[in-house]
């Protein structure tokens, strides 16, 4: 066999491509793709990588990615997800990636290099823009309930400062979860803490201010998921929206329980 | 009426710009997405004043969001999921949701699981609308789509 007719696996050492797809599953998982684009896009890089028999299997909490090697062995390997932020500019990264490679632009060696440089990217701006986003986005649904100026602006503080606290709390790996109860502690106690003082549409501003921490988009996944036949991912997402939405009444019912008590004392 | 539909426009453009920046969109896609959340919003909420039920009207909005959403994927060659998931960000019945756990947690069950089967049907409703906009999508503008109907 002559070295033209060799595929790009076989040039590339074996570990390279496995990893390559193995971290373009991982990146999309963790960052809000949905599980048919995990396996879409490892099963069509391992192809266009001249693989054969590439099978992708993925659940919220990992994916599995397998191929048959070329002296006839079956290579399989599995990547722990650890969920976290969405972030959909590295999705679409992981997708343009993936496009090149079937394009044949990029080798293994080339796209597993981009692929490790799109996770170390940080841009320190974003991090100031992530409260301040909150707070946009709780000020525009609190007006979208019916809120007027004051509602509007006690929404966008209690957003920004739930959104603070969040990234405080994923700063020190504390779990997601603990993030979700004491960040709708904090959104609803502002507004209980202002409604003492001004007059204030409570569950308008609440209401508002809880949109970018309520699961209404995990649970809108669940339900395509299912649709679509991964019942085993949409058990998985539904399992933890209905979590995440427990946790945020506990959160609400303790802010109103702690304002009940302060107006009290 | 006017001042009605302003708000409607503006609130939805602000929540689901906000949104877009919170889920770290790409930039070039920022402001397409969020006027697609807008009007697919506009939709719901015009539906809803001529007196259709709320479950048919986010239906209709998701799924013009939806198709919106790809269309609009397909011509900035980027990846569906960012204009959908921005298009049914101000449909999401998070009042709804909110006032199911208040309700449930300050003891007037009926009243709360009242509430929380009104938003569970709207988030099935939006999973349909998406669903069903994006098979329409492929049907009607998709090669494969044309072939089908034309054989």
């Amino acid at each position: 066999m002559t070295q033209e007719t060799l595929t790009t696996a076989q040039l590339a050492p074996q570990s390279c491509v496995m990893e390559a797809l193995q971290l373009a599953g991982r990146i999309i998982m963790e960052n809000g793709g949905e599980t048919y684009r995990v396996e879409e896009t490892v099963t069509r890089m391992g192809r266009a990588f001249g693989l054969d028999k590439v099978e992708s299997f993925a659940v919220p909490s990992g994916v599995f990615v397998s191929y048959r090697r070329p002296d006839g062995g079956t290579e399989t390997a599995v990547t722990r997800v650890h969920k976290g932020a969405t972030n959909l500019k590295w999705v679409d990264e992981v997708n343009a990636i993936s496009r090149r490679v079937e394009a044949r632009e990029l080798s293994p060696e080339e796209a597993l290099r981009q692929l490790r440089t799109i996770e170390q990217e940080r841009e320190p701006h974003e991090q100031v823009l992530l409260p301040i986003a909150a707070a946009i986005s709780g000020a525009g649904f609190a007006m979208m309930f019916g809120g007027g100026a004051a509602e509007m602006i006690t929404a966008a503080v209690a957003s920004a400062l739930s959104q603070l606290l969040t990234m405080f709390l994923a700063r020190r790996r504390l779990q997601a979860l603990v993030g979700t109860l004491l960040g709708s502690l904090i959104t609803a106690l502002v507004p209980g803490v202002v409604a003492r003082f001004l007059p204030l549409m409570l569950d308008v501003t609440v209401g508002g201010a809880l949109m970018p921490l309520l699961p209404g988009l995990a649970m809108t996944n669940a339900v395509q998921d299912t649709m679509r036949g991964d019942v085993l991912s949409g058990l998985c997402h539904g399992i933890s929206a209905l979590l995440t939405a427990g946790l945020i009444a506990c959160g609400t019912l303790l802010a109103s329980g702690l304002t009940q008590l302060g107006g009290a004392l | 009426m006017i001042t009605d539909v302003l708000r409607a426009l503006i609130s939805s453009f602000v929540g689901t710009l906000g949104f877009a920046l919170l889920l770290h969109t790409p930039r070039r896609a920022i402001l397409p997405a969020s006027l697609i959340g807008m009007f697919a919003y506009l939709l719901y909420w015009v539906l809803l004043q001529l007196g259709v039920s709320d479950p048919l009207s986010v239906f209709a909005g998701a799924l013009v969001g939806s198709m919106l959403g790809q269309g609009c994927a397909r011509k900035m060659h980027m990846i569906a999921t960012i204009f959908i998931l921005l298009s049914i960000v101000p449909a999401v019945p998070g009042l709804g949701l909110y006032r199911f756990m208040e309700l449930l947690g300050s003891d007037r069950v009926t009243l709360g699981a009242e509430a929380g089967v009104s938003a569970m049907m709207s988030i099935a409703m939006i999973a349909l609308g998406i669903g069903m906009g994006s098979f329409l999508f492929r049907l009607l503008f998709s090669r494969r789509g044309r072939a089908t109907r034309a054989g």
